[in-house]
């Protein structure tokens, strides 16, 4: 990141990641030759992903109205939609693949921000949200798989239970919650669908948590962008329909030992192959734990270990402020709030403000952005002041 | 002629890395410009480009993150705005506003912004010299006089 850092960085990982920076940064350089920078898919990554999750609750509503939740009459449903509604097909390839593009947008955007160093410090509260993203994500994708009650749901649902079984102590409770009972029945695909519906709906919990800071988050990509990926998501559904991988409906009777894979959302089950169910388990705790932990568990944990320049949170300048708005509108992380001004200021400009623009210190992250947007000298960073760069332009240019 | 250029760059810390570029706030290769680190593009307040113009400088620029991957996400394009809004301010006081540049730049792109910079100093190099130096701008510091905590008596 910053100049000093590269020089100071020390340790595998701290190796590790400035290479992986520069990785980044070189990628960056080579697809901005090819697109001008506002058209970088790189830089949308998260929009990218919100426009996918976008597609998903779209195609979802318009499945939720054929689907029937039941042992019996779920696959013929679906069997049903596929064959019979007009585009029924292409609406369940294109809550597939978006699905698939959901996942590969929200990697992209997480190992992006990991590797720019962007999870640190007073963001800590993105990343730990896009964890929880990512887990719910993964886990409705799961649940999408077991509604069809194909040979390969069944499979998964057996494999699922086992997992859940496998966690000491309250593993016979959460499988009688999942399954809804002792055994699998009607109940079950009721409770599927509500996981399946449920956590998208406290998707958008998080992504609010996910935006709370931001004052213009990046919600959707480019116009073209979008058009590219929406219709890339419809080509797919067309050429490569879903329905190719033919897979009997479930039975009870059937035993079914293999299902075509999916890279996307099956690989703990692929895990199972090699594992126990127990350790699948721990595998995935230990990651999402780990994942959490990534902001505080780097060695170069503080600004000052890192080389980056802390200049103390901005302070407002009571006397000096006129209520003009500027900064609340210009701050990126909404550290900026107008409250009414207890009195009037001290400076000319200042005298007949009715507002007092406030630093919410917990969101600002020292980026000065709003010392720029004042023009009337209200906002300083207390340790890089005004007088510091006008003493550092003057003996630029007496020099 | 460009050896007495003054050309002074407000650099993000974030863009393009400065180790092994400069010495002492000089640019090596271009030893008419010197920089002043920034914490983001967006902290330079226009008047300050402005003062630097006053005070003798030949030309400013601010040089950010390639737009779009600002690491404050936004301060790259503020400051490219307002230094369009401070251009037109200029033109009116018949500064040439080409004196003024908005640079952008990622933290290996240590050669295209040296080239960058080489033609922004040309490109002023080339223009009429500036008018002298105003008496030093203003004071560093505008305090009001007995300026008091708090409300006042």
């Amino acid at each position: 990141m910053s100049t000093v850092a590269t020089g100071q960085a020390s340790g595998r990982y701290a190796r590790l990641m400035t290479s992986l920076l520069r990785g980044t940064l070189r990628l960056d350089v080579l697809v901005n030759k090819l697109y001008p920078t506002d058209f970088n898919p790189l830089y949308y990554t998260g929009g990218l992903s919100n426009l996918f999750l976008f597609t998903l609750v779209l195609s979802g509503i318009f499945l939720f109205f054929y689907y029937d939740a039941s042992l019996g009459e779920s696959f013929a449903s679906v069997q049903y939609l596929t064959d019979r509604v007009p585009y029924g097909g292409i609406v369940r390839g294109v809550h597939r693949y978006a699905a698939d593009g959901f996942i590969v947008g929200i990697l992209l955007h997480l190992l992006r921000n990991w590797f720019t160093d962007r999870h640190l410090f007073a963001r800590d509260n993105p990343w730990i949200s896009g964890m929880f993203l990512l887990l719910f994500a993964g886990f409705i994708g799961f649940t999408g798989y077991q509604l069809v009650w194909d040979e390969r749901a069944q499979l998964l649902t057996s494999m699922f239970v086992a997992m859940l079984r496998s966690i000491p102590a309250a593993g016979a409770a959460l499988t009688r919650l999942f399954i809804g009972g002792v055994g699998i029945s009607d109940g079950t695909l009721v409770r599927i669908l509500f996981l399946h519906i449920g956590p998208a709906t406290a998707l958008y919990v998080f992504l609010w948590w996910h935006y709370v800071r931001q004052r213009h988050p990046k919600i959707w990509p480019p116009g073209v962008w979008v058009l590219f990926c929406v219709g890339l998501v419809f080509l797919l559904a067309g050429a490569v329909p879903v329905t190719r991988e033919t897979i009997p409906a479930a039975t009870p009777a059937a035993s079914p030992t293999r299902f075509p894979m999916d890279v996307f959302f099956l690989i703990p089950f692929w895990l199972l192959n090699f594992l126990p169910a127990g350790v699948v388990v721990l595998l995935l705790v230990a990651l999402f734990v780990g994942g959490l932990a990534i902001p505080y568990a780097s060695r170069r944990e503080t600004p000052v270990e890192m080389g980056v320049r802390h200049s103390g949170v901005a302070q407002v300048i009571d006397g000096n402020c006129t209520g003009c708005e500027l900064c609340y509108y210009d701050c990126p992380y909404n550290a900026i709030v107008m409250v009414p001004s207890p009195g009037p200021g001290l400076s000319k400009a200042a005298a007949n403000r009715s507002l007092l623009a406030v630093v919410i210190e917990s969101r600002c992250v020292e980026c000065g952005i709003c010392i720029g947007a004042c023009p009337f000298e209200a906002l300083e960073l207390p340790k890089f002041l005004e007088r510091d760069v006008l003493r550092q332009v003057g003996e630029a240019v007496q020099a | 002629m460009t050896q007495t250029l003054k050309v002074v760059g407000f650099i993000c810390d974030w863009s393009v890395d400065l180790a092994p570029l400069s010495d002492g706030g000089r640019l090596r290769e271009v030893p008419g410009v010197r920089v002043i680190r920034v914490p983001c593009s967006g902290f330079v307040r226009p008047n300050w480009l402005e003062d630097a113009l006053n005070r003798g400088a030949d030309g400013v620029f601010v040089t950010g993150c390639p737009y779009g991957d600002c690491l404050n996400r936004e301060g790259n394009f503020l400051m490219r705005d307002r230094i369009d809004q401070l251009r037109r301010r200029l033109q009116r006081r018949k500064v040439d506003p080409a004196r003024i540049g908005m640079l952008a730049f990622g933290l290996h792109d240590g050669a295209s912004f040296l080239a960058e910079v080489k033609a922004f100093a040309d490109r002023i190099a080339a223009l009429p010299p500036a008018p002298p130096a105003r008496a030093a701008g203003r004071a560093a510091v505008t305090e009001p006089a007995q300026a008091s905590e708090g409300e006042r008596p």
